[in-house]
Order: structure tokens, then C-alpha cells, then sequence
């Protein structure tokens, strides 16, 4: 365990040295530590509270009132303050975009893994419901399910609702790349010598797989918290939020159903906006620089020569 | 459903973004959903956010089925931009003495939209078909109630023999449309006749329908030549559905559009601004409220409404909790007025709306307190609960309305403050209707109504009986006090005696909170003056029968 432990910093400080001379990855990786600072200082960041009313001398509700008038971002047309709601607001598009991603990592890579590593019956089980829900129009389907699952009335929050649906449907393209990653390590000799000693299912996928396949689901898991962050969004836009916890997409549902745009009231529409493009360009290119740094077939097109870059063909030697 | 939803959102976002970015040609993606028409001026097209749920007038529902059918229709007689009542399809008309037999002689020359004249029997058929189906003809039975026979004496009089005089008789006929009878002849069960959707009727009104398509929210409406005032100026009506209040007011800024039925009024005054827009504002007879469920545990099917709502104490402390003047600065943007009663202060000039019921002033102390001394605890997650019942209730709003939202979204914040939790849940219209009228799947629901000039309209949502599937009864009130004083009100011919059961009756239904009455909102309006002029403007609105009548394209 040791060993491993040492084989990881080392892989770590070797990482690190590459991706700092990476300006697009140290941009992603910026954008996203801001978002999630201001996420967790929510509450230092701002005065008001994002429910309170703003009132004006005559103790009136103050609304559309421009940056001028009040605050940072100025009042909506409920008098709420937009710099408090776009803080708080990142809280909800954050939590709800990394727990989604989370499941869809952890159930696609589970259900690759075992595709590709059992093969045959289950392989084939794994592939064709992936390929259904591939085929199946996303949003639409997302759409439904959400208002189903609403209307069923089990006591579950509505953002619990929208986490399960977006974890569960995101799944399948980590759980391809998965699978195929998955079947050429099972080729491997190590993994052959393993099971010539007696090794179990568990066992190989455990210490010889998964630790081959650990960079990919990182790099596919920041890959896809930007689209839960986006799928987050679209469906809050589209009124499945909950309005009592304003996230970004509600935000700009309040502003697109309250005339913000005939108001010209631009600093109540392009906040949310611009926070959801930070994020997700954020991600994005983190992830598409780790991906490229950790994928093992992209390392060879595109790191060639970059010794230290070659921690899979390090530990695969070791193997 | 859904589906339609998300693509129209899709839709008018993307025409949005554009004509936000790129001056105004892209936006006319909006209107290229309706089919193209002549580019000649006399088309007036009209955007609104909703659309008839039915064309069937035995049980539509919603106010822009009124709309259509005042265009397709003609009753009897018909209300006049200024309150009076003129001959529709009656040329003349009389009372016999005793106020119970009137008689109506018709026009010469009527004739039904597809050319066939118009007899008196085909008028007593359809007074009759509403008479012997109350159930089927559920959204009309209302305004059939005392009558006791329909006859069509001769080839141009219809007389009417009711039980007793009735106050309110021309009124009433307003809305008894003549249909014609062969579309409604066949339906043998108050279900086939309410299954009938009426896509292609024919009336004698001053305009025909010609394509009313859901999918693209579509609605056409060709002027009728034969009509027996003359035919109107403008040729032809076009109503377009709009998913996006946004959307709607930028189609009329670049003039895809040439009025809105139905401003927001959080738009209103920048709409006053556009060049070659006129925006006007009336008083209106409208009304939005918090409506609780109060359906009898008899009914069936059993209502599912959180038992807590029952509580006096809880309904006051919901009323207590609601800061109605926030909601009218917030929603309203100042254009309304505190509610009270479910008879808006605007009918009759006022004469019957009872101007002595008092809202509790708003405090979130007071509502907690209400709470507290009513035996409610709060738990540990901060809802408070009382032998196992925890005040968590759902609360559905419209999700056409650019306001309810919003309302919505102050409830549930005012009443997460003294212990109760609301969770806010957009539904579509369709759905509404149906959790409501005679089903009570309902906690809390935010809604409105439109009344009629004469009150008995909006004080018959509250009986008994017309909690039915089809009715208009949603809140589910049950009170035969109440259901008697409204047969009172309708016998009694003298006015101040039928102000002072009105005024009861608002009493009762204010005190019993079946409807926490939010506000009285005004009619905002905006048309392109500088293509269409001559429009009446009256609490009627822009688009009713008589100002498109007289409306015409600017030379």
C-alpha cells in the first residue's frame, strides 16, 4: 500500500509540472476555483439575504432597479438583490451539477467496467440499454421524467429529483469509454498473470484495473459536471427548478417570464448567464487538457517525448 | 404536452437572443409559426399567452374561449362597450308585466356561417338543449337556472317563461349562444357531449373560424360577409399563442404582431414607449387568488388536500402572512388594487361590491402567532405540525401567466417564515382544470377569474353544485347558506334588497377563506396605432366583438 501510496505523489508532482505549463488547463482550473470559492464564502460575499425584498424610501418594494440604484448588480422584479441571488445562486447550480455528475460517473464507470471486463451476456446487456438511452432525445425525456416523478408526490426535494434524473441519464458515454478502455487492460499480461495465480474478479478489477482507468474517469468526470451544470440550467430555465432555491437557471426563468428583456433590465438577465459560461468553459477546458494529459492513446499523439508525462507506461511496467 | 412545451421555449428563445443581437428581421421566426397570410393590412393579428381549452361551449373554461365564442356566436342579446344591453340575434324584445314571460322578436337575414337561415326554433333548441343537460352543458347551466320553457312561437319570436322574475335576464342571455343544433343534436351522455372538442363550429357571429390548431397555438377567424350587421372591416383575425411574455412584446415591437390581448404589466410601461404602439389601460373585472382546498370528504373521488387546510386559524394565518401590497408593486408593478371579495369593486359601478370587509394587516409575527395558539409546533426542520399533520402544502399556479410565478415564489418565502412549507409547482392550464373542478387533488392553487358585469356570474363559483367536472366551482366551497342566498339574489328584483344578500354572501365566503383574494388587476392592452385604429376602448377590451367590428387598418 505503501508503494502505491509513493507511486501516486509521485505521479501527482509529475503531473502537476506538466499541467502548469498548460495555460489552457490553469485557465479552466481558475475559472472553476473561483466558482466553487464563491460557492463556499457564499454568505461572506454579500449583505442580503437572496429572499429579501430590497425597499425604497417610502418602504415600497424597489424593483428593476439598475446597478446605480442599489447594490452591485442592482434589484429584479421582485426586489431581490442579483449580486446575493447569483452568489447564492451557485451554491444550488454547483451542488446539484457536481452531485449529478458524480452518479453519472460512478454509474457509468461501474457499468462499463463490468461490461467490458465480464463481457459476453452482460456485455451486451450493459451496451444495448446504453445504446437506447443514447438514441433517446435527452431533454424531452429528461423533461417528462422530472415532471412525472414531481407529480408522484413522494416527499423528495425538487432538486433531488433533478440530480437522480440528470446522474442517471448521463451516464452512458463515460460507461463506453469506459468499456473499450477497460477491455484492452484486460488484455494485458499483468492482468493474465494475475488470474494464472488465482486472483478474483474483484480482486483484478480492483487493484489492476481500476487504478489503470482512474485518470480517464477523472478527466470524463469534469467533463460532465459541466454538462449537468448546463442540464441543470436548461431545466430550471424551463420552470423544473425549485423557486425557493434560486439557481442560475431559475434566475434566468424569473427573468424570461417577468419581461426582464423588454425592461432592458441586462443586469438581471446576463449575471446568470455569464456565471453558467464561466463554469462550463471552466470545466470544459480542465477537463479536455486532463483528458488529453491522462488519456493514454491521446498521450502518445500529442505528449510524445514528455518523460514525465508517461505515469500509465510507469505503473504498467511496474505491474 | 411537455414536449411542446420545451420546443416553443426553445423557439422563442432563439428569436429572442436573435432579434436581441441582430436588429429586428430574425424575431419574425415568431411569426412564421402562423401561416403566412396576405401581406394586406386588414389581417389584425393578435398575441396572447393562452388559448381556448375548448371550442365546445357546454364546458369551456377559460376566458379566451369567451373571447373566441363572443366572435363566432351570437346570443340573444349582447352587452355594449358601456354596460347596456343590445339586440345580438333579437331585433326587439319585451316583458310581459309580471316580469315572467319575454318575448324576442329576431332580425330578418340571419344566417349560420355556412349559409343555411337561421330559424327561431334553432334558438329554442339551443336554450332548451341547455335546459334538459344541465350536467352536460355544465359551463352554461348557470345562466339557465328559473327558466322553465323555451318556445318558438312563430318562424321569427322566441319566448321565454321562467319561474320567477328574474332580476338579471338580459344579462344571463349574454351568454346563451345559439349553436347550431346539427353539431349538437347526436350526444346522448353529459361525457360524449363534453368529450365533443367543436373544432369546426358554425354560428351566426361576426367572424368564422377557420383553423384553430393547438400544436402551434393558431387560431383564425375570417371575417363573416353575410354577417347580419354588416360584415366588419378588417378581413381577417389571427390569434397567436405565445409561450414567453418576452417573446410576445418583442413580436410587437417589430410588428409581427398588432395587438396584445393581454399586457404583462410588468412590461407595461416600456410598452407605452414603443414607436407606433398605444397602450392602454382600463379598470378591469379580473381577479387572481390563492384558492384552498375546501372539498367535502364526501366527495368523489376523495379530495387530497392536506387536512390542515380545513382549519379556520390556518387560512387566516395564510391571509395574515401575505403582504398584498408587496405583491401588487412586485407583480403588478403598481397597476392593481388590494383584494377582498370575490365581486370585484368595478361591477355596477361599484354598487355591488361589499366595501365593509376588512383584510388582517400583514404581519409574520401575527400569522405565527395564529399558528402557535392554534396548537401548531414547530418541528425540527422548522414546518410546523399538530397531531401528525405537518403544514407542507402544494402550491400549483398556471404556468401560461407571467405572473403566478413570481406570486408563487412570495407565498412560499413569506410562509417558510412562520412555519409552513409551500412548495411552488408549475402545471399547465389543461391539468389544472382537471386536479380541481370536481376532483379536489389540490392544496393551495393560484389562479384567477374574469367576472361578468353582473355578479351573478362570479358569485355562482362558489356553490355546491357546480362542483362538478366541468363546473366552475374548483375551490370546492360547500355551504347551503350560501347556495340558498344565491337563488335569493336571482329572484330578487329590487336592487338594494339584492345588494344586501350579496353583500352576505361576500361575508360568507370571505370568512370561510375558500379564496384568499389577492388583488384586482387592470386590463392593460397595447395595439400598433399606426396600422389599426378605431378600436373601442372599453373594460371589454380591444378585441371584443364590437371594437373589431368597427376597427380598421390605418390608410
Amino acid at each position: 500500500m505503501s508503494e502505491n501510496g509513493n507511486l501516486f505523489l509521485r505521479n501527482l508532482a509529475g503531473f502537476w509540472k506538466t499541467f502548469r505549463q498548460n495555460k489552457l488547463g490553469l485557465a479552466g482550473g481558475f475559472l472553476v476555483l473561483v466558482a466553487v470559492l464563491v460557492a463556499v464564502f457564499a454568505p461572506a460575499l454579500t449583505d442580503y439575504d437572496p429572499s429579501d425584498i430590497i425597499r425604497d424610501a417610502n418602504n415600497r418594494a424597489l424593483t428593476f432597479a439598475p446597478p446605480e440604484v442599489h447594490g452591485i448588480l442592482g434589484t429584479d422584479d421582485a426586489g431581490h438583490d442579483v449580486w446575493s441571488q447569483l452568489v447564492f445562486g451557485s451554491r444550488i447550480s454547483l451542488v446539484v451539477g457536481f452531485m449529478a455528475g458524480f452518479i453519472a460517473m460512478f454509474v457509468g464507470s461501474a457499468l462499463g467496467i463490468a461490461a467490458g471486463y465480464f463481457g459476453g451476456a452482460i456485455d451486451s446487456l450493459i451496451m444495448r440499454i446504453t445504446d437506447v438511452l443514447l438514441v433517446i432525445p435527452d431533454l424531452p425525456l429528461m423533461l417528462v421524467l422530472v415532471a412525472t416523478i414531481r407529480q408522484m408526490e413522494l416527499k423528495i426535494s425538487p432538486l433531488a429529483v433533478l440530480i437522480v434524473v440528470i446522474g442517471l441519464l448521463y451516464w452512458t458515454s463515460t460507461a463506453r469509454l469506459i468499456r473499450s478502455q477497460t477491455l484492452t487492460i484486460k488484455e494485458r499480461q499483468f492482468v493474465a498473470r494475475a488470474r494464472a495465480i488465482g486472483a478474483g474478479h474483484w480482486h483484478i478489477i480492483r487493484k489492476h484495473i481500476l487504478p489503470q482507468l482512474m485518470p480517464l474517469i477523472v478527466a470524463n468526470t469534469v467533463l460532465i459536471l459541466s454538462t449537468a451544470i448546463l442540464i441543470e440550467s436548461g431545466l430550471a430555465f424551463l420552470g423544473l427548478g425549485d423557486p425557493t432555491k434560486p439557481s442560475w437557471g431559475t434566475m434566468l426563468n424569473f427573468a424570461f417570464d417577468r419581461s426582464a428583456i423588454s425592461n432592458g433590465a441586462w443586469w438581471f438577465y446576463l449575471p446568470p448567464g455569464i456565471a453558467i459560461l464561466w463554469v462550463s468553459l471552466g470545466c470544459i477546458l480542465l477537463g479536455n487538457v486532463l483528458e488529453e494529459m491522462l488519456n493514454p492513446r491521446l498521450a502518445a499523439h500529442h505528449l510524445e517525448g514528455e518523460a514525465g508525462m508517461i505515469a500509465i507506461a510507469d505503473v504498467e511496467s511496474k505491474g | 404536452m411537455k414536449t411542446r412545451y420545451t420546443f416553443f421555449a426553445v423557439v422563442t428563445l432563439l428569436a429572442l437572443v436573435l432579434s436581441a443581437c441582430g436588429g429586428g428581421a430574425p424575431a419574425t421566426q415568431v411569426a412564421t409559426e402562423a401561416p403566412a397570410a396576405d401581406s394586406g393590412s386588414s389581417v389584425l393579428k393578435i398575441g396572447w399567452l393562452g388559448e381556448p381549452d375548448t371550442l365546445n361551449p357546454a364546458y369551456a373554461f377559460l376566458t379566451e374561449a369567451y373571447t373566441v365564442f363572443d366572435l363566432i356566436y351570437s346570443p340573444l342579446v349582447t352587452e355594449d362597450s358601456s354596460g347596456n344591453y343590445v339586440g345580438a340575434l333579437a331585433k326587439e324584445w319585451s316583458a310581459s308585466g309580471d316580469g315572467m314571460t319575454w318575448t324576442f322578436t329576431l332580425k330578418d337575414g340571419l344566417k349560420w356561417h355556412n349559409g343555411e337561415a337561421l330559424t327561431a326554433n334553432q334558438v329554442a333548441w339551443a336554450i332548451n338543449a341547455i335546459m334538459t343537460d344541465p350536467d352536460g352543458w355544465a359551463a352554461l347551466s348557470g345562466y339557465v337556472g328559473g327558466f322553465s320553457e323555451v318556445t318558438a312561437p312563430d318562424e321569427k319570436t322566441v319566448q321565454i317563461v321562467t319561474e320567477y322574475p328574474i332580476a338579471n335576464m338580459k344579462y344571463r342571455l349574454s351568454f346563451l349562444y345559439a349553436v347550431y343544433p346539427p353539431d349538437f343534436e347526436s350526444f346522448t351522455t353529459p361525457e360524449d357531449l363534453q368529450n365533443f372538442t367543436n373544432d369546426k363550429p358554425i354560428g351566426t357571429g361576426r367572424f368564422k373560424l377557420t383553423t384553430f390548431d393547438k400544436d402551434t397555438g393558431v387560431l383564425i377567424l375570417d371575417a363573416n360577409p353575410e354577417y347580419v350587421d354588416g360584415a366588419p372591416i378588417i378581413s381577417q383575425v389571427i390569434y397567436q399563442k405565445f409561450d414567453s411574455s418576452d417573446a410576445m412584446i418583442q413580436a410587437l415591437k417589430v410588428g409581427d404582431i398588432d395587438l396584445l390581448s393581454d399586457v404583462p404589466a410588468s412590461a407595461f410601461e416600456t410598452v407605452k414607449g414603443f414607436e407606433g404602439v398605444t397602450a392602454v389601460a382600463f379598470e378591469g373585472r379580473s381577479f387572481d387568488e390563492l384558492i384552498i382546498n375546501d372539498v367535502s370528504e364526501d366527495n368523489d373521488p376523495a379530495p387530497t388536500g392536506n387536512p390542515a387546510l380545513k382549519d379556520p386559524a390556518v387560512r387566516l394565518a395564510l391571509e395574515t402572512a401575505m403582504n398584498r401590497q408587496d405583491i401588487i408593486d412586485i407583480v403588478l408593478q403598481g397597476l392593481g388594487t388590494p383584494g377582498d371579495t370575490i365581486v370585484p369593486p368595478t361591477l355596477g359601478g361599484g354598487f355591488w361590491h361589499n366595501p365593509n370587509i376588512k383584510t388582517p394587516e400583514f404581519s409574520i409575527e401575527k400569522a405565527s402567532q395564529i399558528l402557535e395558539d392554534a396548537g401548531y409546533v414547530k418541528g425540527a426542520d422548522g414546518v410546523r405540525e399538530k397531531d401528525g399533520v405537518r403544514l407542507e402544502f402544494r402550491l400549483q399556479f398556471d404556468v401560461d401567466s407571467s405572473n403566478y410565478p413570481r406570486i408563487a415564489d412570495l407565498l412560499a418565502d413569506w410562509y417558510s417564515q412562520i412555519g409552513i412549507k409551500a412548495t411552488p409547482e408549475g402545471v399547465n392550464s389543461d391539468t389544472l382544470i382537471a386536479a380541481t373542478t370536481g376532483v379536489g387533488d389540490f392544496d393551495l392553487v393560484i389562479w384567477g377569474w374574469g367576472a361578468d358585469p353582473d355578479p351573478d356570474f362570479i358569485l355562482s363559483i362558489m356553490l355546491t353544485d357546480q362542483f362538478v367536472i366541468g363546473g366552475w366551482s374548483d375551490a370546492g366551497y360547500h355551504n347551503p347558506e350560501y347556495d340558498q342566498l344565491y337563488l335569493d339574489q336571482q329572484a330578487a328584483v329590487n336592487k338594494d334588497e339584492r345588494q344586501e344578500i350579496i353583500y352576505k354572501m361576500q361575508d360568507m365566503v370571505y370568512n370561510d377563506r375558500p379564496y384568499i383574494v389577492l388583488y384586482y388587476s387592470n386590463y392593460l392592452q397595447a395595439y400598433r396605432s399606426d396600422r389599426f385604429t378605431n378600436f373601442i376602448e372599453s373594460p371589454l377590451g380591444l378585441d371584443d366583438d364590437a371594437s373589431l367590428a368597427q376597427a380598421k387598418p390605418v390608410q
